[in-house]
């Protein structure tokens, strides 16, 4: 562990703050999460996606102690979960599916509760940690009258009390609306920005998509891929929608010229990007220098090219491909 | 040591402050001063239909339930157990009679004493009960034990400030029970009565009393004792009831499950002798104040001694499953 | 933290006293119930504080019953017997007078009688009677009797009337040294078996017998009164005896109660004239 962190300040990279390595948990005789492994260093928003049931929370679970693995280990800042829980987690904030709070409480006596329950946190952090969450005008109400977004907030700022290193959202904007997501997501930028390392869950890949740096997507207990998000991009094989006058003989060129095209543009796009200025074109699926190669030859047929458009594909489509289909929500 | 203290202490202030705020405890006291001025008007309309019989005479009162019981005695429709019961009755209260003691002197104090003897099998265990049973399931129903173990706490030491708090309420329990018996009682029978004696070690074996160590302690102290008594009962109660709690995710399941099985234990205590291994059930073993007072015990071969063996031996086994499970269990919902 | 601080602070401290406290009595009632100490001379001091026993007033009508089922009041539908009827009836009359106890013990012989008179909660009552109705002697002639087995042989019979003679004698003269005040009202017996024809006769007999004993030991006590009953159930047993056909019924103990209070009545208003 040390070495490793030695060589990682060596090539100047952040340090590493949580590394899951092989996580299997068999419940009875089911295995739920089987050979999970990542890294998330300090600044880095890592992603963790996948659709429920996937085995994404029993993962989160096993990182904050609330699930012991049946194999592998969790590390945070160096100090295994299983084996020394009371120091690794206390680098730990986290909110683990919903924001769980006693509602027979007011907010501040709920923070009060948590910050008990770690040395050295001062009445002075819980006024902070209110404020930095915009709860302080109401943190003496009974969290009863709280509103869903408020006790989210609230989450957050239990999470946040012991200034954790890493901070683990599971499923954060649920329940939250456009506006309050949109918030959620810059303040967790923030965070990241001050050097903590966040691990975000989701089954909503558009939000994993503008929020993380990089990304696990799991299905079935198991990950199919991991990296930067650009670069899972770059790649896969991007769509592209060509323009082509005569339509009909431009379809016949390009499946001369061994493209493959795609009878059904709706299965594997969203509609939304075909109307408009792509109504009526050709979709095919290729890598970047192909097109270039393409164009001379289309113009070559005496195929007028009115337009190519390369669509980059989405995390959804990622997803999509990769567990064939399987159903998300 | 300092900091684990540090650590321990707030913890138990954590849960303090639920079990206050959620207003548990106030239940309890709210159920006490509802029901000890129903049962000290009953007791004193009871008081008064005697007093117009016998007057102030309580000897004459005394001497007409000796006789009562002598004449059940006489009938085959009256069960042998019963009979054994009653002719412990009788001979100690021609004890009381022969020493010219009141056993029923009226008078505040009485009435606590006469209802912690009532109360110390059925009544304060559910009180106990109410305010253990959902303990950790009321956090497992809510999900904020996930708050709760996610936080650099060992497991041990959450449920170790549960179990502390938990025995802290039963004492406070058991002496709320008191003091408002006592100051209730008082508006109705006066508040005196400390210092009349009451007779205790009488020594049972079969149908016969064994009257050699019989003894008169003023009846505050005979209160210290019964006290005692029922707070270990309560600490039992709780500890199993914080079993209870953590093997059962359902604050509604969990408080069905101690319930049903202190009322079975009422139940057996009135049918079970002749199934005698029945005594090693917890439920049978509550009634502790018995022992003092030199009530007949429920099954043959049952002490003091060993009833508190037997919670005891209860009390342990459910401390060892309940940190067993708690440490081990994993969270999944 | 304020207000929470300091419920809190209060909490633990009272719990913790309290737990104390508790702990400390538990430990206390282990060690009394376990290893009791020996009575010492505290309850000799709470006897001697009993003696305020008073001696019955002169003119004092209140009722102590004592016996067997008839003082008790068996076979009585409202369960009163001729005891509380007694004491009624002279309330009736306008003379004060109330039931002190009842202590008829279904079944009870005369040689049950007797240890019954050395206890203080018996004695007691008996002090504070002006009346005392004694019933006893059937159990010792009938017992192990019924209308199916009929009587033991007569030999056996009248072993037995003679050491319950003397166990009556004994009785009496206890029951003096108890109250000598008081007039004591014996009821002497009838026979149960009247309406049965095989043993009416021995039957008879035997009641005349023990009631002939019974009037003359009353007859040399001071204030003694003995009240014949046979005659109630003589031709009358289906009025006045009760489903099991030995024991009075609600009128039959009424009957008897009359008796009694015609009895009684005499020496009222002597009593009264007195004053």
């Amino acid at each position: 562990m040390k070495l490793e962190s030695h060589a990682d300040r060596a090539a100047n990279l952040p340090e590493v703050v949580l590394q899951v390595d092989r996580l299997k948990k068999v419940i009875g005789k089911k295995t739920i999460v089987e050979n999970v492994s990542f890294t998330v260093r300090e600044g880095e928003i890592f992603g963790f996606l996948g659709p429920n049931g996937a085995g994404k929370t029993t993962t989160i679970r096993m990182l904050v102690d609330l699930i012991r693995p049946t194999e592998g280990s969790v590390s945070i800042c160096g100090h295994q979960v299983n084996r020394n829980p009371e120091l690794a987690l206390s680098y730990v904030g986290s909110i683990v599916e919903n924001p769980e709070v006693y509602s027979y409480l007011t907010g501040y006596e709920n923070l009060e509760q948590f910050a008990r329950m770690q040395p050295g946190i001062s009445k002075e952090r819980l006024k902070e940690v209110a404020a930095l969450v915009g709860l302080d005008a109401r943190i003496h109400d009974k969290v009863k009258t709280y509103s869903l977004g408020m006790r989210q907030r609230l989450g957050i700022a239990q999470a946040l009390l012991g200034a954790p290193k890493l901070l683990i959202l599971d499923e954060p904007t649920n329940g939250l609306d456009p506006k309050g997501i949109k918030e959620l997501r810059q303040f967790i930028r923030s965070l990241a920005d001050q050097g903590m390392a966040v691990v975000v869950s989701s089954h909503l890949l558009s939000e994993i998509q503008l929020m993380c740096d990089r990304v696990a997507i799991i299905s079935r207990g198991k990950v199919l891929a991991s990296g930067p998000v650009a670069e899972l991009i770059r790649n896969s094989s991007s769509y592209v929608a060509w323009q082509l006058v005569p339509r009909v003989r431009g379809e016949e060129a390009l499946r001369a010229l061994g493209c493959q095209l795609i009878e059904h543009p709706g299965e594997v796009l969203d509609d939304a990007l075909l109307t408009g200025s792509m109504e009526g074109s050709i979709l095919t699926e290729m890598r970047e220098e192909e097109i270039r190669e393409l164009i001379p030859q289309l113009v070559k047929a005496g195929i007028q090219i009115q337009g190519a458009h390369k669509i980059n594909p989405t995390l959804e489509q990622l997803f999509l491909e990769m567990t064939e289909r399987e159903s998300i929500e | 040591m300092r900091a684990l203290n540090n650590q321990i202490m707030g913890l138990v202030q954590n849960e303090t402050e639920k079990m206050i705020k959620k207003k548990r405890f106030y239940v309890v006291l709210l159920v006490l001063l509802v029901l000890v001025p129903v049962f000290s008007y009953a007791q004193m309309k009871q008081a008064e239909s005697k007093r117009e019989k016998y007057g102030t005479d309580w000897r004459r009162e005394v001497q007409q339930a000796i006789t009562d019981n002598q004449n059940s005695l006489g009938s085959d429709r009256v069960p042998e157990e019963w009979k054994k019961y009653r002719q412990v009755y009788i001979q100690q209260m021609k004890y009381y009679l022969e020493h010219n003691v009141n056993p029923a002197a009226p008078g505040g104090v009485t009435f606590t004493r006469e209802f912690l003897d009532n109360a110390a099998t059925l009544f304060i265990p559910l009180l106990i009960m109410g305010l253990g049973s959902d303990i950790v399931s009321a956090e497992r129903t809510t999900g904020t034990i996930k708050m709760l173990l996610t936080r650099p706490v060992r497991r041990w030491k959450i449920l170790l400030s549960k179990l502390i708090t938990l025995l802290m309420f039963v004492s406070l329990t058991v002496l709320a029970v008191f003091v408002i018996c006592y100051l209730i009682s008082g508006m109705f029978f006066g508040y005196k009565g400390f210092q009349l004696p009451v007779f205790t070690g009488f020594r049972l074996d079969g149908a016969s009393v064994d009257l050699s160590s019989v003894h008169a302690v003023p009846q505050w102290k005979y209160l210290f004792m019964q006290a005692g008594l029922v707070w270990y009962v309560g600490v039992v109660v709780a500890i199993l009831a914080l079993m209870v709690s953590v093997l059962v995710r359902s604050t509604a399941a969990s408080i069905i499950i101690m319930m049903s099985s202190l009322i079975a234990g009422n139940i057996l205590t009135n049918m079970a002798s002749a199934w005698t291994s029945a005594k090693y059930l917890f439920m049978v073993n509550l009634g502790l104040t018995d022992y003092l007072a030199g009530t007949p015990v429920p099954i043959e071969g049952m002490s003091l001694g060993f009833s508190l063996i037997v919670l005891g031996i209860w009390a342990a086994c459910s401390l060892i499953v309940s940190f067993l499970v708690f440490t081990k269990q994993d969270i999944l919902n | 933290m304020g207000k929470g601080s300091r419920v809190w602070k209060i909490t633990g401290v009272v719990s913790v006293a309290a737990t104390l406290m508790l702990v400390c009595g538990f430990a206390y009632a282990v060690s009394d119930v376990i290893f009791p100490v020996p009575p010492d001379t505290g309850s000799a001091g709470l006897e001697n504080a009993a003696s305020d026993e008073r001696q019955v007033a002169p003119g004092n009508m209140d009722v102590t019953a004592v016996g067997d089922s008839l003082a008790k009041g068996t076979g009585d539908d409202t369960g009163s017997g001729f005891a509380r009827a007694v004491s009624e009836l002279l309330q009736k009359q306008g003379v004060d007078s109330k039931l002190v106890n009842n202590l008829g013990i279904n079944g009870l012989t005369t040689s049950g009688v007797l240890p019954m008179l050395d206890e203080d909660g018996v004695q007691y009552a008996l002090r504070q009677a002006g009346v005392i109705i004694l019933s006893i002697g059937a159990n010792d002639l009938f017992a192990g009797a019924d209308q199916m087995t009929g009587l033991p042989d007569e030999d056996q019979l009248l072993n037995k009337m003679k050491q319950a003679e003397e166990r009556f004698v004994k009785i009496v003269e206890e029951i003096r040294k108890i109250n000598s005040e008081a007039q004591l009202v014996y009821v002497m017996l009838y026979n149960p078996f009247s309406d049965l024809e095989e043993v009416r006769e021995q039957g008879n007999r035997i009641v005349q017998e023990w009631n002939q004993f019974a009037a003359a030991v009353m007859a040399s006590t001071g204030q003694g009164l003995a009240i014949p009953t046979s005659d109630l159930f003589t031709f009358n047993a289906g009025r006045y005896l009760a489903e099991d056909h030995f024991h009075p019924n609600r009128d039959g103990y009424q009957a008897i109660a009359e008796r009694i209070v015609q009895a009684l009545a005499v020496t009222t208003v002597s009593g009264e004239e007195r004053k």
